[in-house]
């Protein structure tokens, strides 16, 4: 009998590997590295003038990580990294949702009957994922923010290098937060990957406003503690229900 | 010891029993043929076999052990409706990924093995979207296979295969029985089923009619006389009157006459009536044949 660890390794093994060969993903990747480039250059490029006060508001490239108080309503605080989140929840969504529609979840179920093993096993790789274009936004928004010409200077969004720090890595471990989210709909929604996808998108909007509390661009200690520990046990608690979801309804 | 063995197993979908009260056995080693109408409830039954849906009601253990239990899951190679592949991916990257889910050590030497053995190691670098439906159905063969399963759970594998197909198909089945490998296959294509089954189960309305050997199935099905004389519609009229089930086939004009012996049949035509039969045979009703009667009898 194989233990706990040797599943899910071979679980893990499989997923990566399927992960890493679909285009989907260098697609998010690319996708991530491109957006901050774009968002920042061609909001710079516009100007104040034309596009109006409200409309223009990227004077520091830190501001695309995030904002020191609060959510903002203007630019700043929509077109951020957290727009990533949405992009995650998509791709988690596109991922649950091929392996219902290619009917690989038949030839998986029928040798495994762990649904616990599938639901670790995809949080973890989709949560490596979303680090992964997590990672491509922070670099997008350093190249983009020196094409423009911004301000690198961290006071002046009332941060420093640390909580910049702290506010990255809190980003990342909120990540399975929304992974959990989109993965216990696509296991609801199964081969109707558009169900999955508005209901991903719909509770994603709940939570929007949530994200700049939990990971401010000053962030410390209680919000990394906050999200490493919050981010990981909410993800257990829906990995929970989709194990439930996976055990009580149909596969095919 | 039996490797499938099913108690009062049911299926609801609202209101309506896809699969009602069924019961059955499939003895390790058997080539279970299991025949029904569209509908009947035999890929539903299959798919709980499977653990892929949930049963309403009833059990299904498997070599004695519940279906749902890991060891036993891991012993069951399955090809349900079209095999589970990744469209964008070669048919090796998709058998990697089942080798993988299946912990076989030499994955490589594996997958050569199987695609070998369904005739499909040219094609392992095809994208599976671009393989035509007899590849497909053959690369489903070659995923059941996978890891030398104890039990093959096949629904319509024969669908699409052309003839060569239909051939390696019997010779892997078969071979495989042969080494107590319990093969349960559904197939509308009952001739071919005929040519391999070791056991069979009939199906209908999500219950088990019959399930009887080849065995009994050759006894059960009756023996008729076919001729043929130069004045079929005579000879039908009179046949019918003296031996009661009497059929005649449209296009042949070929005249069937059930629970007759071959001479006394041409003797009873030329000598009482002076017809001459220009083709006599007895031969035994197919298991295609056998399978209609029954319905239309349950229908009736």
């Amino acid at each position: 009998m194989k233990t706990f660890a040797k599943r899910l390794k071979t679980m893990l093994k499989v997923d990566a590997r399927r992960m890493f060969t679909m285009p989907a993903v260098w697609i998010m990747f690319g996708i991530s590295l491109a957006l901050p480039v774009l968002i920042l250059v061609m909001t710079s490029f516009v100007g104040v003038a034309e596009a109006g006060e409200g409309a223009v508001a990227f004077t520091n490239v830190w501001q695309a990580i995030g904002s020191a108080g609060g959510m903002s309503m203007d630019l700043t605080g929509m077109c951020n990294i957290n727009l990533l989140y949405f992009l995650a929840a998509i791709f988690t969504c596109l991922f649950v949702g091929e392996d219902f529609r290619s009917g690989y979840v038949k030839n998986l179920f029928t040798v495994r009957s762990r649904k616990i093993d599938y639901v670790l096993s995809k949080t973890i790789v989709l949560f490596a994922a979303a680090c992964g274009m997590f990672l491509c936004y922070f670099a997008g928004a350093m190249i983009g923010g020196g094409i423009a010409g911004l301000s690198f200077d961290t006071a002046e969004v009332g941060a420093s290098a640390g909580g910049i720090a702290l506010c990255m890595i809190s980003k990342i471990f909120f990540a399975p937060v929304f992974v959990s989210i989109a993965l216990t709909l696509a296991t609801v929604g199964k081969q109707r990957l558009w169900l999955s996808v508005l209901g991903t998108l719909a509770a994603g909007m709940l939570l929007f406003t949530m994200i700049p509390m939990m990971t401010p661009l000053n962030a410390g200690a209680f919000h990394v503690v906050l999200c490493v520990l919050g981010g990981p046990l909410f993800a257990t608690g829906l990995g929970a229900v989709s194990c439930v979801i996976l055990n009580k309804t149909s596969l095919v | 010891m039996n490797a499938i063995e099913i108690r009062n197993l049911s299926k609801r979908y609202g209101e309506k029993y896809a699969v009602n009260g069924l019961d059955m056995t499939v003895p390790q080693g058997a080539i279970y043929g299991f025949i029904g109408e569209n509908g009947s409830g035999k890929s539903t039954t299959e798919k709980l076999i499977c653990g892929l849906i949930r049963p309403s009601g009833g059990t299904i253990r498997l070599w004695g052990k519940d279906h749902r239990d890991q060891e036993v899951r891991s012993r069951v190679g399955v090809l349900i409706e079209s095999p589970g592949c990744f469209p964008n991916y070669s048919v090796w990257n998709n058998m990697k990924l089942q080798a993988a889910n299946l912990g076989i050590r030499n994955e490589n030497e594996e997958i050569r093995r199987v695609l070998r053995l369904v005739r499909m190691d040219g094609a392992a670098s095809n994208k599976f979207k671009n393989c035509s439906l007899g590849m497909k159905q053959r690369i489903g063969i070659a995923f059941a296979l996978l890891g030398d399963p104890a039990l093959l759970v096949l629904d319509e594998p024969i669908n699409g295969l052309d003839a060569d197909g239909m051939r390696i198909m019997r010779e892997i089945l078969t071979g495989l029985s042969a080494r107590g490998t319990t093969v349960l296959i559904s197939s509308h294509i009952l001739g071919e089923l005929e040519k391999i089954a070791t056991h069979y189960g009939i199906l209908r309305g999500g219950k088990l009619l019959k399930e009887m050997t080849a065995e009994e199935l050759n006894a059960d099905c009756p023996t008729y006389v076919a001729l043929k004389t130069e004045d079929t519609e005579r000879a039908r009229e009179v046949l019918a009157r003296a031996f009661g089930r009497v059929e005649t086939d449209g296009e042949t004009g070929e005249i069937r006459v059930y629970g007759a012996y071959a001479e006394g049949v041409a003797k009873y035509l030329y000598g009482n009536f002076g017809i001459p039969v220009t083709e006599l045979r007895t031969a035994k009703i197919s298991l295609e044949e056998y399978y209609i009667d029954l319905m239309r009898e349950g229908r009736e």
